[in-house]
């Protein structure tokens, strides 16, 4: 008896966990599902539900190490009782929460099970996910070899680039499946992340493409943050097209969706990339606009980095306007914040700044020299001597052939 | 922070060519990912409903 009505508690336990779960609670799903295990069951079809479960809720609370440490669970789970798609599921969110973690080949290795089980169970959905979780691990594994990488913009290495096509070859697959299966949501999801990889590998044309299909079926859905990210990848696109005012366009409709959203955080990137834009359309009075919107945003949600970047872009607009007095307080701020942050390389890049302000307004040149003599021994201490991040685009290509020039170490 | 690492490039000609003095941010805009969902009630069918009843019941005989 004692067992039975243990049966019903777990049950219980794990059935309002699913209810808070669905209705957005997943912090109190989570503690449900956990009494539910702490009560236990011998039914180990119900226990691997949970465990999936759980992993999910974890997931989607950004705590991968647990969210992995119940997927697993799960796994072994699905494999000892013989349920293949469980097995499938559990390798497929196996592998999400690996990609997360960066651990892309054992990623790989997960979401290949899922695509395989599949296959051999001809089931078309399943394929079509796991084909896309495996576009998003390439995808993934291409950007993150490329942030770590000490390569020159405009070049992307082999194995970056392999990634990245393979991310591409997959979204393709999936989205053959999901137009197959008429899934226009899954479409949308796919069209969004081919977008992005096309932008990594430099075929923005390609991009732009993907992209307006993606915006199309975010308008069918009325899926308005999905219409915000399909505008904001366009400007992005648009970008590195040349196309400065389409570009602007796009970030303004970002703007607009950001404010109607109330996402304090996505209208102060909104407003970042319409300063850069305008910066690059010579208007600067406008991008020194959004470049303040942007910097009172990220003061009041209390983002440092995001007000160093303010700074380090007031600073410039400034410059270029030739308000160097602005552009010193700008470029001191950036200092600041730099340092307050530990970031090493601001530093170095404020530094840097500072000296050039200073030459220009005709300060002494050993002050001068002595602020560039510190700049190096910063910039040297910093990823041993190279930058890192450095984003491999036409735009900072033409910035890295002017360099070397004025600093001849610099590589 | 990648778009001010970025940036030193950027900040050494800034005088040479304001108009490319900036730094776009690599704010991409990744789709959600989707997990696989399994419920407890999916296995929750008759026949393992009967099954559960069944072990309860057995249980309770054992006792």
């Amino acid at each position: 008896f004692v067992g039975c009505r243990m049966e019903a508690s777990c049950l219980e336990l794990a059935l309002e966990g699913e209810r808070l779960c669905k209705a957005g609670d997943c912090r109190a799903g989570v503690s449900f599902f956990e009494a539910a295990v702490q009560v236990g069951t011998e039914d180990l079809r119900t226990l691997s539900a949970i465990y999936s479960q759980l992993g999910n809720a974890y997931f989607y609370l950004h705590e991968y190490a647990k969210a992995l440490e119940y997927h697993h669970h799960d796994l072994t789970l699905a494999r000892t009782i013989g349920d293949l798609l469980g097995e499938a599921k559990a390798s497929g969110n196996l592998g999400n929460t690996l990609k997360v973690l960066g651990n892309f080949e054992e990623a790989i290795v997960c979401c290949q099970r899922h695509l395989d089980i599949s296959r051999e169970l001809n089931d078309k959905v399943g394929e079509a996910r796991a084909l896309y979780n495996l576009g998003n691990v390439y995808h993934s594994k291409g950007k993150n070899v490329a942030n770590a990488g000490t390569h020159d913009p405009g070049e992307l290495p082999d194995d970056v680039k392999n990634a990245l096509q393979k991310a591409a070859k997959y979204y393709e697959e999936n989205l053959s499946i999901v137009t197959e299966l008429g899934d226009r949501a899954a479409q949308g999801r796919a069209f969004g992340n081919l977008g992005n990889t096309h932008y990594l590998l430099g075929n923005f044309r390609s991009a732009v493409l993907a992209h307006e299909q993606r915006l199309l079926i975010a308008k069918e859905f009325g899926d308005r943050s999905a219409e915000r990210r399909a505008y904001s990848n366009l400007g992005n696109a648009y970008i590195f097209l040349g196309e400065f005012e389409t570009a602007a366009e796009y970030y303004r409709r970002t703007l607009q969706l950001a404010r109607q959203l109330k996402d304090r955080a996505v209208e102060a990137q909104a407003c970042y990339s319409l300063g850069n834009t305008y910066t690059l359309l010579q208007d600067y009075e406008k991008a020194i606009d959004y470049h303040l919107k942007h910097l009172v945003i990220a003061q009041e949600l209390h983002d440092k980095i995001g007000e160093g970047r303010a700074c380090w872009s007031l600073g410039n607009a400034y410059t270029a306007l030739g308000n160097h007095d602005q552009a010193i307080h700008f470029a001191g701020r950036h200092l600041e914040i730099s340092r307050e942050v530990g970031d090493r390389s601001g530093e170095l890049t404020a530094r840097l700044n500072l000296s050039d302000l200073q030459m220009v307004l005709g300060l002494s040149y050993s002050t001068n020299n002595s602020m560039m003599a510190e700049s190096h021994a910063v910039e040297n201490s910093v990823n041993g001597g190279r930058p890192r991040g450095r984003r491999y685009s036409m735009e900072n290509m033409e910035l890295m052939k002017l360099t070397p020039e004025k600093v001849p170490n610099w590589n | 922070s990648q778009p001010l690492a970025g940036g030193q490039a950027a900040e050494l000609q800034s005088k040479v060519v304001p108009s490319k003095q900036i730094i776009h941010s690599d704010n991409m805009e990744m789709e959600p990912e989707t997990m696989e969902t399994k419920s407890v009630t999916d296995y929750f069918s008759k026949l393992h409903m009967g099954s559960l009843v069944y072990s309860c019941t057995s249980k309770r005989k054992n006792k």
